[in-house]
């Protein structure tokens, strides 16, 4: 067991000891030879058919053993007449099959489902599934989901309890959405810590089919060693890696994907409009009449997007060196003309060991090229293009019969595919990553280890607006260029000492550490315009006279921060029956003030391995029973530089004798009172297996809350020289339940159904909002803006309440005018026009109550199938799509409802208003990803380890009540909005639904 | 075997050394010091002499919110009978902001008084902290230099409370730059605290009027704002002040430092800065000052076309058609403010659109309804910044503050002949342009009452005729879009009694506008103005 532990601890993802077992085992063997014998051979495979290389291979009772070659193959000779031959692999089942005089035993290993052994990567370490006392998740490679995924986290969407990943906008450049538990934080945002092979990182540092796991810390007492940006959860990344002894293989995995529109909004038709015409509508600006065309506007900016994504992994191992060189290439159109992501990433790996395989060694290259076309300034879409498609005139042509562009001269109304043509833009961004790690293991239970990586990411972008642009032909620019770069290096270091040790039945472990951050950012930016010729485009942003003229714009900025680290950990487990681990944090952030800048961050928790007690030796059903329970504290960093600093800055112009000279003014209200954002998380755990595994699961309850939550916080002007300070003030309560349940309902030779269900809820409430030093009369504060013309706020935060309530007027009838009836918080009715700011009230809340996921595998000999389904329960959503368009009396193109009768009484007459009819439930299910695959029969391919083929189809079907696109919007918080859950943008980039066809192999 | 292992042995102390000295290295480092590079940190910045004016700068900047958006030209135009912002086919409900202007139906959450406040307070606090810094010695200023820029600052400082006094009344008065909570003084606290703070600066002041000047605080700006609060203190504090209100136009006058613009258009031109009737010009710059969007709200999209713009206008507000019903036809200021009929496309002449001065209704107006406001020169190729300085006092005011302290005063006759001559430059006729005392003591010409869509009289409300209200409509021509109708109408008991367009009296408490709901939650001082 010892033993066992040790190789669990120290050779994660290697197979450098189990060379050392066999070994030993063989010398023993060796010495024991001469009884009367029989030999055997075989091969070993798990179950897609991959030889597995090092797999045990024991004569039960006896020490005679040996371990599988590269290929999978054993022989071994048996020393008694009723041998029988146990086989076993690290995380797989082990089987035990007499040998009755059989010559050959070929064995198919299946995957441990209780996962106990599975080894769980922790902070700055590992531990064995059966000894994590914390809620850790782990997801492998082969439960991912497969095809077109946007990054690293849409791996794991829907296998997490408790952690949601949506993927609301369709643009290739844009990532998932993530929540886990809640939101513990008013500014920081949800996002997760990620790390990438134990360094900070972020879910693109990598390409996902370069993944191996993928770990999440959820609970306090699990993240608290990460301090800083625990809050949030961490993600773990774990590369594919070589190991020692490895077969040098090549894998390769590559798919084509189809994207398309997931679902469209029904704006009227050219048909539709003039059939409103003939019923006698009269309209303003853009429909004001029939242009006589047939013009299918979104059908003119989008497209069915074709992708394709290559990876190629090399690797392999002898017995002090190994590597792993991977090379990715992805190309991704997205469903709007010009909208692509293209991106090539390259990982070399080479680990080495000397000495004993006492000092080890780690150099470590990720570079990464991303390229995309800029529809916006800086950005990949512009919003403003697809809203034009929608609201334009279909009866609108797109060209004049001279070939130039149709234009109107309305009111925010400009021609969309003109906009995508006479639009040029690029922004592409090298990441580069460099890892340097030692270690050295003291053999008497001791190793140290330091870790120093070199981050940097740089941009380059360009964006020019042609003359033909509206920029020139309605606003007279005579061509708009601008050129962008930012620039930023980061440095990461780590030292750690680790400590493992055994008494009899104790087992402890400990760990002390250094951690060093720092981050530098620079950007530089330009614009420019009257030029000469569009022929430079942004290549030659000098040669516009808008310099000159005053006209054109420069900007430069630089900034950095540091976060500094001090930790340490012990565990203790007695007799695999009680479990401890501790941590404690100190840490530094510059961000904060002067007496403020260090936080303590500690975590405790506490398993007990009931299942293990002498009392449960005779529940023969139970394979596995643990109580957790944890505590810990993890703190929130500032989300900006120099908040507690006071700076001058120069400001706006003022004439002074003919000259303009700028002003001189404070850069912020500094808050030399700043400090961590803490949050203290309870978590009470129970994980559970019965009948071998075919039922396994784990619950967990978690209570959270949040204290001196970090809030830009309204103050009186004067004495504060701005309206907002950044301030510790506010308190937030997270409470939730979550689910996992893994089964295998059937399992024979050919055929096997694994289920894996999660369930999750999550209540929220904001406990307080205001501290000693800070006080607010009302207690609450509104978020979010529906944009005009409505113009009003769309959420309020607000004490005793959950984040996410959306607060506005509550429609409940409408007038014969086709005016909005409102109902008042005191039940009395009015028409809308005469409603107030004061009449408005909480209207649902945007962040759903419950997620779950049902996510099945079946396998039929060489088939697979994958079918994952989820959903979110019990939320509500705002529409904007309808409530800007399901609108007669508007002066752009209109929803076809928008003529609907309203509650079943009359047309809409009224002005576009933000009210209840126009919040939706949210509550949907998800037929997510489909996938089916094929693995070739070992020997109908010569040349490859394996082959398999799939197809696969990503976002297929939503059942939902929701009338917009898709009910899994934005959640997130917001840089312009804030804390807006559940606003479905009018703008946003649709969602699409992807159908991929894919082949992996390896050489 | 053994071999190896010694030699094992006999590196294993370099390698680690080699391994402490990397990974140690680190650990000396705890420093969590910020470093700045492009901002500067106070602890660190030692002003220059050329940053003095940048500092003062600071004090001014804000008052350039005045032509900005929802700013205090909409805070004293929306309220009033001259402007309204009907619902358009583009919008313009904006959550029925418009409309609680024009029903003086506001809460404490509308954002055009909380701008008001908002702005005024920056303005405020800033020149307090002008003050403290050259009282500190933190500004390398000669005494002389500093009892100038102190001066300065309080007089700009009670420009800014001249505007607060009007609009909220009952604000704190900070004559200090310091951490404390403000506390409320009442209106008539906060009138004394203007009065006595510009007589005392005045002399301190500089009488030169030249480009140096230009936009800065004189000792005739001074008198200016001095004469604005003399001329509503019976409005602020019950108690009329008509002959201060004379002495301090008097000083003006007598100073030979200006006179009336000899066209009146030439005020509101882009090269407006030399004309002689400014006494404080707002400068606004296209490129440096782009801040003044007022004329966005107010003209079509179309009028791109028009004045040939680089931007396309978002035509929101226009004229109630009553205002324009009072203008005399051969009044040149009619055509001078106002936009109206066929509007020419300015490559061709050929005709973009017909404005027409009927608006039916504030819940629904066609993009051509009501006559805009033209009355700031549009230069060919503006954009969404014009570049007109905003004539925020300017001489004409101080002859007709004082012709309205003569009339009130029962000098009617002198205070006609002052009228007589500020009407002069528009109408091509003199004898046209010649108003009697009895004419300016009689009713207004405005016929007020609400408007039924078809544009006739619905309810006539307080028809009782208004004392002097001949000179509240001269006012209303001479100073139309000035930013400052909202105060002439309540001097003269309109605001708060009369019907027009369609807006009804809602009582007295609208004089004032209530503080902002967030200056109130975050100012635990502060009590909410009475009827709120």
């Amino acid at each position: 067991m010892k033993l066992a532990n040790f190789l669990f601890k120290e050779c994660l993802g290697t197979n450098c000891l189990k060379k050392q077992l066999v070994l030993s085992l063989f010398c023993v063997f060796v010495a024991q030879a001469g009884f009367s014998q029989q030999t055997v051979t075989g091969n070993i495979t798990d179950e897609q058919g991959i030889p597995i290389a090092g797999a045990a291979v024991l004569e039960k009772n006896t020490a005679n053993g040996t371990a599988t070659d590269f290929d999978g193959n054993y022989e071994i000779t048996t020393s008694q007449s009723d041998a029988v031959l146990v086989f076993s692999y690290l995380g797989f089942v082990s089987q035990e099959i007499p040998v009755q005089g059989k010559s050959t035993i070929n064995v198919v290993l299946k995957e441990d489902l209780q996962q106990l052994s599975e080894v769980v990567v922790i902070g700055y370490g590992t531990q064995k599934r059966a000894d994590v006392t914390s809620s850790v998740a782990t997801v492998k490679s082969e439960d991912f989901v497969q095809g077109n995924v946007k990054d690293a986290a849409q791996l794991i969407q829907g296998k997490v309890a408790g952690l949601s990943v949506s993927a609301p906008s369709g643009d290739p450049t844009e990532g998932t959405q993530i929540n886990l538990r809640g939101f513990s934080s008013l500014t920081g945002g949800s996002n997760p810590l990620v790390l990438v092979d134990g360094v900070p990182g972020s879910l693109n540092t990598v390409a996902p089919e370069d993944i191996e796991s993928i770990d999440v810390l959820k609970d306090g007492s699990a993240t608290a060693i990460y301090g800083t940006r625990g809050t949030n959860g961490v993600i773990i990344i774990t590369t594919k890696k070589g190991s020692a002894d490895m077969k040098p293989t090549i894998e390769y995995n590559g798919y084509a994907s189809l994207s398309t529109i997931a679902d469209r909004l029904d704006f009227l038709d050219a048909g539709e409009l003039r059939q409103k015409f003939n019923e006698g509508y009269t309209f303003n600006g853009a429909n004001i009449q029939d242009f006589g065309s047939d013009t299918d506007w979104v059908d003119q900016i989008t497209r069915d997007a074709y992708s394709q994504v290559h990876n190629l992994i090399f690797r392999a191992g002898n017995s002090t060196s190994n590597m792993t060189a991977s090379l990715n290439y992805r190309d991704l159109e997205g469903i709007f003309l010009k909208s692509d992501n293209k991106r090539h990433t390259a990982r070399v790996s080479v680990n080495h060991a000397m000495f004993d395989n006492r000092l080890k060694a780690n150099v470590g290259v990720i570079l990464s090229e991303q390229t995309f076309n800029a529809l916006g300034d800086g950005a990949s879409f512009n919003p403003y293009i697809y809203r034009q498609a929608l609201i334009r005139n279909p009866t609108e042509p797109v060209y004049n019969e001279d070939g130039t562009w149709y234009e109107r001269d309305v009111y925010f109304y400009d021609n969309p595919v003109a906009y995508i043509q006479e639009t040029i833009g690029q922004n592409r961004y090298r990441n580069t990553r460099f890892d340097f790690s030692l270690s050295y293991d003291f053999g008497d239970h001791v190793t140290i280890k330091g870790l120093y990586t070199r981050k940097g990411n740089s941009n380059i972008r360009g964006f020019y607006e042609t003359k033909n642009h509206v920029s020139t032909t309605k606003n007279g620019q005579e061509g708009f260029a601008s050129r962008g770069t930012d620039d930023y290096v980061g440095n990461y270091g780590q030292f750690t000492v680790d400590y493992d040790n055994s008494f009899g039945k104790h087992k402890v472990t400990g760990l002390v550490g250094y951690n060093y951050e720092d981050n530098t950012s620079e950007g530089f930016w330009a614009t420019n315009r009257r030029f000469p010729t569009d022929g430079f485009t942004y290549n030659n942003i000098g040669s516009g006279q808008g310099l000159q003229l005053g006209e054109a714009g420069m900007y430069s900025e630089k900034y950095s921060d540091k976060l500094i680290a001090f930790f340490s950990r012990v565990t203790y487990n007695y007799d695999d029956r009680y479990l401890l681990m501790a941590s404690m944090r100190r840490e530094g952030s510059s961000r904060f003030g002067e007496d403020n800048k260090w936080g303590n961050f500690p975590g405790i928790s506490l398993g007990w391995r009931v299942d293990q007690e002498s009392f449960a030796d005779n529940w023969d059903w139970l394979s596995n029973l643990k109580l957790r329970t944890g505590f810990g504290i993890t703190g929130i960093n500032a989300g900006a530089n120099y908040q507690a600093l006071s700076g001058l800055k120069y400001g706006d112009y003022f004439l002074n004798n003919g000259q303009w000279v700028r002003e001189l003014v404070p850069s912020r209200n500094a808050n030399p009172n700043l400090r961590w954002e803490k949050k203290e998380e309870f978590n009470l755990g129970l994980d559970f297996g019965v009948l071998d595994g075919r039922i396994n699961g784990s619950v967990d309850y978690y209570n959270r809350t949040t204290k001196d939550a970090l809030l830009n916080y309204s103050v009186p002007t004067p004495p504060y020289f701005y309206g907002e300070i950044a301030a510790n003030v506010a308190q937030i309560k997270n409470t939730g339940l979550e689910f996992l349940l893994n089964v295998t309902p059937f399992q024979t030779d050919n055929f096997e159904w694994t289920a894996n269900l999660t369930y999750s809820t999550n209540t929220n409430e904001v406990v307080s909002l205001s501290n000693g030093e800070f006080q607010l009369t009302n207690d609450f504060f509104d978020e979010g803006y529906t944009g005009e013309p409505i113009q009003i706020e769309t959420h309020r935060i607000q004490e005793g309440q959950p984040i996410g309530n959306f607060f506005g007027l509550k429609s409940v009838d409408i007038t014969e005018d086709g005016i909005w009836v409102i109902e008042r918080p005191d039940g009395t009715l009015v028409p809308a026009t005469e409603a107030t700011t004061d009449d408005r009230q909480v209207l649902g809340n945007g962040l759903p109550k419950t997620y779950y996921s049902w996510n099945n595998t079946v396998k039929y000999k060489n088939w697979d199938l994958m079918v994952n389904l989820r959903g979110a329960l019990d939320y509500q959503i705002l529409n904007f799509s309808r409530m800007f368009y399901e609108n007669p009396t508007i002066s752009y193109n209109t929803l076809d409802s928008a003529y609907d009768m309203v509650y079943g009484k009359a047309v809409l007459q009224d002005v576009q208003r933000f009210v209840s009819y126009y919040v939706e439930d949210g509550d949907f299910l998800k037929i997510d990803n489909v996938t089916l695959g094929y693995t070739l029969p070992k020997d109908a391919i010569k040349f490859a380890q394996s082959f398999r083929i799939y197809a696969s189809g990503l976002n297929l079907a939503t059942i939902t009540g929701y009338k917009g696109i898709d009910p899994e919007v934005n959640r997130n918080r917001t840089p312009n909005d804030g804390i807006v859950p559940g606003n479905d943008n009018r703008d946003k980039y649709p969602s699409i639904r992807t159908f991929t066809l894919g082949i992996n192999f390896t050489f | 075997m053994k071999n190896i292992l010694n030699k094992v042995n006999s590196l294993r102390p370099k390698i680690l050394t080699l391994l402490a000295s990397l990974l140690l290295l680190p650990i000396a480092c705890t420093d969590l010091e910020e470093e700045v590079f492009s901002e500067v940190t106070e602890s660190s910045f030692v002003p220059s002499e050329s940053d003095i004016i940048s500092v003062m700068a600071s004090a001014y900047t804000p008052m350039r919110f005045v032509m900005g958006w929802q700013g205090y030209f909409d805070l004293q135009e929306e309220p009033g009978d001259m402007f309204v912002t009907p619902t358009r086919p583009n919008g313009w409900d904006d959550g029925g902001t418009y409309k609680r202007m024009h029903f003086h139906e506001w809460t404490e959450t509308q954002w055009q008084p909380r701008n008001t406040w908002i702005t005024c307070f920056n303005g405020i606090n800033s020149a307090n902290r002008v003050i403290l810094q050259v009282e500190s010695g933190e500004l390398p200023v000669s005494e002389e230099q500093a009892s100038a820029i102190i001066s300065e600052m309080r007089a700009l400082r009670a420009l800014y409370y001249s505007m607060l006094v009007d609009t909220h009344g009952n604000v704190p008065i900070i004559a200090s730059y310091s951490d404390e909570l403000p506390v409320q003084s009442s209106r008539s606290e906060v009138y004394n605290f203007i009065v006595s703070e510009l007589t005392e600066v005045i002399p301190n002041l500089t009488e030169v009027v030249d480009q140096s000047t230009y936009g800065r605080m004189t000792k005739w700006a001074a008198y200016h704002v001095l004469a604005r609060v003399y001329l509503n203190a019976e409005v602020y504090t019950g108690t009329a002040q008509w002959d201060n209100v004379i002495d301090a136009c008097d000083e003006i006058i007598s100073s030979g430092a200006f006179e009336l613009s000899s066209n009146y258009s030439d005020i509101f031109s882009t090269e407006n800065q030399g004309n002689p009737e400014m006494v404080f010009a707002i400068p606004y710059d296209q490129i440096f000052a782009g801040d003044w969007n007022a004329h966005m709200k107010m003209l079509l999209p179309d009028h791109r076309l028009v004045f040939d713009m680089q931007a396309q206008p978002w035509g929101g507000s226009s004229c109630n058609p009553q205002f324009i019903d009072s203008y005399d036809a051969n009044d040149k200021r009619l055509a001078d403010t106002w936009l109206m009929g066929d509007q020419l496309n300015a490559s061709d002449g050929s005709v973009v659109m017909t404005l027409r001065k009927e608006m039916p209704s504030i819940y629904d107006c066609e993009f051509t309804d009501g006559f805009r406001c033209g009355k700031y020169e549009i230069e060919s190729g503006a954009t969404a910044g014009l570049s007109v300085d905003f004539p925020f006092l300017r001489y004409t005011d101080v002859l007709m503050m004082k012709a309205e302290a003569l009339l009130r005063t029962n000098r009617a006759d002198e205070a006609a002949t002052i009228v007589t001559q500020v009407r002069l430059r528009s109408f091509e006729d003199p004898a046209e342009a010649t108003v009697t005392g009895t004419e300016l003591e009689g009713d207004t010409t405005v016929e007020y009452g609400t408007l039924a869509e078809d544009g006739t009289i619905d309810e006539p409300g307080d028809q009782s005729a208004v004392p002097y209200g001949r000179f509240l409509d001269e006012l209303g021509w001479e100073f139309a879009a000035e930013a400052r109708r909202r105060t002439d109408m309540i001097r003269f008991g309109v605001y708060q009694t009369k019907n027009w367009y369609n807006h009804t009296p809602q009582g007295d408490y609208t004089i004032l506008f209530p503080i902002g709901l967030e200056e109130l939650n975050t100012n635990t001082n502060l009590r909410q103005n009475p009827g709120y």
